[in-house]
């Protein structure tokens, strides 16, 4: 009742004017140095943060020993159908996801998901009915599949991504009816910093991303089952807006190959009573004022984050000669696109398969920076 | 049962000076043997412990009155004396045989009164009368009942664990069930959970619901084979079983008092508190949940495994620390020194990564991504567990990395207030890093809080730097403490750098609180410790204190800072003599630099002019202060308002000497302590007031030791 929201739907003409200052951030694509030998202690509660290869990057909130990457190779459309069962890719884009970082699994096989199944609906059963043993590998009302995704892993140290499906089979059910799918869930590693993944002892295997969708009992206890299966902790996983910067960038990138049908953004500034603008760009004009920044042509496939910085700028800037609102004032809380949506608070959609590498790469990163030392 | 007639002899002597069982077996001589017989004979207890021994089945219970008489012989013992173990053997045969009826059989139940142990045969043998099914169900039940209450006290139980499935079979018997379940409670180990008996407890669940001590034998179940059943507790549930122990308990207490001193060591303890741990110990182990990590189980390992949380004892550790299983969840262990020796010993590297990922993300979680509901408010509880951490740390002498992380990223965002004790221990468990990454993460967001707080919190900061260089110092063996990416020079230079900015927050800090003399006090004792660096932990490094920290230092108005400064100047001289002598000596690699002794010897003349030759302000130095100015302020003879006599701290003493050597004068001339044979009175009486640094201080640097006109002020090893 308090909240203004202001739905301002235009399409944007006249970029040129705009957008001269900005040329002149190209060409500054810092590459990642190369990866150095990682060394380490003997006797060691942990690894120590300040030995080389590990930095300290201080990013406003947090502090972390990986490289927040500033930049990053343009959106490529693959098609995932090729590599990738079609049935499980379809099950992916379907759902808006809630994000998670976990950390490592401790003794995860990929090769003992039947007896996770079995576990896990054991354990949900229990918990339904606290008090009451239940046994391992009988039908308790609810049913769990452990699967494995072959083929979204992008490098030899990404494991491969797990999916997990819960069906209640109601106990009152007729015989025809089939089971109700109560809550889906996935672990995924996509192009995981390498240094990182290879750090870590042959027995932890490391799945930072968990998207999950259903009931939050539901998540909760399936947390809870893999904190105590494989001594390993979950936090929720909030994008942060530079996210939602990269992601806008490198969805508006992928126009001419895909259409991407909107460039929707939303932020939220901080008035009184707070102010919501949505801000949907014409696809068209929004790639325009990325091949203006970051020109299709161009030699180095890398995009910069100053690229994607100016991008945004541009977008704010334009949206300041129309309405004096200054958008940078406020946060950025949501990109869509044909190809998917992200919110800040970490819920994702996947729109279209074929960029599917690219956002979980983003997402992968979010979440390994998350990780503990 | 073939020794049962030489059993009576024995029942007569608790003392045991004559095992007859043992006498038997080794066909004692026949002498021997009669004279026992004799004895056993003189002695109604044992002739009623053979008669019970003898009665067969189908005796006549009713209106016997030698059977009578001799139950009550052997009642009464075993109320006030408690029963031999034999006897028992004996007595719990007669009853559950029912030779002696049934009414009997309860009978001799209530008095089975242990003396000392129970024979796990006796045992053994009660399940098998138990299996013949004659008994009435009261009997049975009262049988396990028995057992349950004796079983601390039996004296060995693998037999009993070896007829494991016999016992089981009887929780099928509904009045049975509680205290067959709590029987399995207590004998269960991991090869007795199979699917089968599983099931069947599952099938008795369906049928009787959530009873307590089926649940809580599932529940043993789980811990030992989570693959084969899963259980979630309540949290309200009450865990543990109830005491059956009621029809005992008073009798077997006051025997087991009055036995006391006959009674091994070991078997001291009351039931009541004997029971409790045994019961204790399992429930923990839900708690902690150990891993079988559901797939790893195997089911043919011959070898017996330890949870590291069912380890009571550093022995018990060091006998088993080859079979050792780590728990489900690595954060369950931390604050058990037990658990820490074991991780310290075996290095294994995931399971310290596993603490790790736990403590830093539960650090995180908790401080750093705290939720905005309000709900991490729960200071008390935090405070807890960064003590436990604390404990940990101190206990493994080395910080977890996970915290030292965590702490970089919080000192960001810290208050400076919240949980400071424990966070500023935390801080000084930090290891020494490179110059570089001190001055980023640590130094830094440090000297934010430091300005922008009270002086208190200064004081703190500065205990906090003084710990830190104890810490560094303390650990003489430096070069193996190094981390292995840091260089000896990398490591001098970290330790001068801590050591220069403690001197920067410390001088700005004293010129900011007006000279605290507790904040100043604090720095003296740091600075202290940094003189003696060479000296005390062999490190080739002599740091002098900034100008901020010694003139604050060399004109307080409290006698205690100038005594210290006094030690501190006098233990650098000693230092720095020594080095040079080292370095001329043995063409030592590390070379202080001719800037030390400059400002050394800067500050050493600043001291002796100031409180020796009353001429504390010589053109040229640092505190060079312009003639005209310092007559503006109209003090008289302002030269000498810093000496020995003039000085604010110690203006008191020479007053007071004053007055103790001419105690008739009106007029006070301090002037005159300094003639004469009373200058060196005055030094004996001020340094007898306990002011050994200055006394050591003068000593050294004017060679007084009868000089009233020492103009000396010898500057050590100045020339380069």
């Amino acid at each position: 009742m308090g909240k203004r929201d202001v739905q301002i739907f235009f399409l944007l003409f006249f970029w040129l004017g705009v957008f001269l200052f900005i040329m002149e951030g190209r060409g500054s694509a810092v590459n990642t140095p190369a990866s150095r030998p990682l060394t380490r202690r003997s006797k060691s509660y942990g690894r120590s943060c300040v030995e080389a290869p590990s930095y300290f990057w201080q990013t406003p909130g947090h502090l972390t020993v990986l490289k927040v990457p500033t930049s990053r190779g343009a959106a490529k459309s693959q098609l995932i159908t090729n590599k990738v069962d079609p049935e499980h890719i379809a099950l992916l884009v379907k759902n808006e996801w809630k994000l998670s970082y976990v950390t490592p699994l401790h003794h995860f096989r990929h090769t003992q998901l039947k007896s996770y199944s079995r576990h896990l609906a054991a354990f949900i059963a229990a918990e339904n009915q606290q008090g009451v043993a239940v046994e391992v590998g009988l039908e308790a009302g609810f049913k769990v599949t452990f699967t494995a995704v072959l083929g979204l892993a992008e490098t030899d140290e990404d494991a491969e991504t797990v999916f997990i499906q819960i069906q209640s089979k109601p106990a009152f059910a007729a015989a025809a009816d089939a089971p109700k799918v109560v809550w889906r869930g996935w672990l995924t590693c996509v192009n995981g910093d390498p240094e990182y993944l290879r750090s870590l002892p042959s027995d932890f295997v490391s799945l930072p991303l968990f998207c999950t969708s259903g009931s939050e009992s539901l998540t909760t206890l399936v947390k809870t089952w893999f904190e105590r299966a494989f001594d390993c902790n979950f936090g929720s996983l909030a994008l942060n807006s530079t996210t939602l910067n990269w992601l806008a960038a490198l969805w508006t990138g992928c126009h001419p190959t895909c259409n991407i049908r909107h460039l929707k953004l939303a932020w939220s500034l901080p008035t009184q009573p707070p102010l919501d603008v949505s801000y949907t760009v014409n696809p068209q004009d929004a790639w325009e004022l990325w091949n203006s920044i970051h020109p299709e042509e161009s030699t180095d496939d890398k995009i910069d984050i100053k690229e994607v910085q100016s991008f945004i700028n541009g977008l704010e800037t334009h949206f300041f000669r129309h309405f004096k609102i200054y958008l940078s004032a406020g946060t950025l809380v949501k990109v869509s696109t044909a190809l998917g949506s992200a919110h800040l608070d970490g819920k994702i959609k996947i729109g279209n398969s074929d960029y599917i590498t690219t956002l979980l790469t983003l997402l992968t990163e979010s979440a390994l920076l998350k990780m503990p030392t | 049962m073939a020794d049962l007639s030489n059993l009576a002899g024995l029942g007569s002597d608790p003392s045991g000076e004559i095992d007859s069982s043992a006498s038997s077996a080794n066909n004692r001589s026949l002498r021997l043997a009669e004279k026992e017989k004799r004895k056993g004979e003189a002695d109604p207890f044992g002739l009623a412990v053979k008669y019970l021994s003898q009665v067969e089945a189908g005796t006549v219970v009713r209106g016997n009155d030698e059977l009578e008489r001799n139950m009550l012989v052997v009642e009464t013992v075993a109320l006030s004396k408690g029963l031999p173990s034999e006897v028992i053997t004996v007595l719990l045969d007669l009853a559950l045989s029912l030779n002696a009826g049934t009414g009997n059989c309860a009978r001799v139940l209530k008095f089975l009164i242990p003396a000392t142990v129970v024979p796990q045969e006796a045992i053994v043998k009660g399940v098998s009368w138990l299996c013949v099914g004659k008994m009435p169900m009261n009997a049975q039940v009262l049988f396990v009942r028995w057992v349950l209450t004796v079983f601390d006290l039996i004296d060995c139980k693998d037999n009993l664990r070896s007829i494991y499935g016999f016992i089981f079979s009887f929780v099928t018997e509904e009045n049975l069930c509680p205290f067959i379940c709590h029987l399995l409670y207590l004998l269960t180990m991991r090869e007795h959970v199979h699917p089968y008996r599983v099931r069947k407890l599952l099938d008795i669940q369906a049928k009787m619901g959530r009873q307590p001590f089926l649940t809580q034998l599932l529940a043993l179940y789980k811990v030992f084979r989570p693959d084969l059943v899963t259980l979630s507790l309540p949290s309200r549930v009450r865990t543990g079983f109830k005491n059956h122990n009621s029809t005992w308990k008073v009798a077997l207490s006051a025997v087991q008092r009055k036995n006391k001193g006959a009674v091994l060591v070991d078997q001291s303890l009351s039931l009541d508190v004997k029971e409790k741990p045994s019961t204790r110990k399992r429930v923990r182990c839900h708690l902690c949940n150990t891993v079988k990590s559901l797939t790893e189980h195997t089911l043919n390992s011959n070898k017996k495994v330890f949870c590291l949380q069912e380890l009571r004892s550093f022995r018990e550790l060091l006998e088993n620390i080859h079979n050792i299983e780590l728990p489900a969840q690595m954060g369950s262990l931390l604050g058990s020194a037990l658990a820490l020796h074991y991780l310290d010993c075996v290095q294994d590297e995931s399971a310290s990564l596993r603490l790790n990922f736990w403590l830093g993300h539960s650090l995180q979680e908790e401080f750093l991504l705290c939720p905005v509901d309000g709900s991490s408010d729960n200071t008390s509880e935090a405070c807890r567990f960064l003590s436990t951490i604390l404990f940990s740390q101190q206990f493994l002498q080395e910080g977890f990395s996970s915290t030292e992380s965590f702490l970089y990223k919080f000192l960001s965002v810290w208050d400076g207030c919240l949980l400071r004790p424990q966070i500023l221990d935390l801080l000084s468990d930090i290891p020494l890093m490179p110059s570089f990454y001190m001055h980023k993460l640590l130094f830094e967001p440090l000297k934010q809080l430091y300005f922008t707080s009270t002086v208190f919190f200064k004081v703190c900061m500065v205990l906090l730097f003084f710990f830190l260089s104890v810490c560094l110092y303390q650990a003489r063996a430096w070069p193996c403490v190094l981390p292995r990416t840091m260089t000896l020079s990398g490591f001098m230079d970290s330790v001068m750098e801590l050591v220069r900015f403690v001197g920067l927050l410390a001088s700005e800090g004293l010129r900011l609180e007006n000279c605290h003399v507790l904040l100043l006090n604090q720095t003296l004792a740091f600075y202290e410790t940094v003189c003696d660096m060479f000296l005390k932990y062999s490190l080739p490094l002599i740091i002098m204190p900034p100008a901020g920290v010694f003139y604050p230092a060399l004109f307080a108005t409290d006698s205690v800072s100038v005594d210290r400064l006094g030690y501190i100047m006098y233990r650098y001289r000693k230092n720095l003599t020594l080095a040079k002598k080292q370095e001329q000596q043995r063409e030592q690699t590390f070379h202080i630099s001719r800037n030390t002794y400059k400002e050394f010897n800067r500050n050493l003349q600043a001291m002796v002019n100031s409180m020796w030759n009353s001429w504390w302000c010589i053109p040229g130095s640092d505190i060079e202060i312009d003639k005209d100015l310092i007559s503006l302020s109209k003090v008289p003879e302002p030269w000498c308002r810093f000496d020995l006599i003039h000085h604010p701290a110690l203006f008191s003493y020479a007053i007071e000497f004053h007055q103790r050597c001419w105690p008739e004068r009106k007029n006070v001339d301090l002037g005159s302590i300094k003639t004469g044979k009373y200058w060196n009175w005055y030094m004996e009486f001020l340094f007898n007031q306990g002011f050994d640094g200055l006394n050591n201080f003068i000593q050294t640097n004017t060679g007084h030791s009868s000089g009233l006109s020492s103009q000396d002020d010898r500057q050590p090893t100045s020339q380069p």
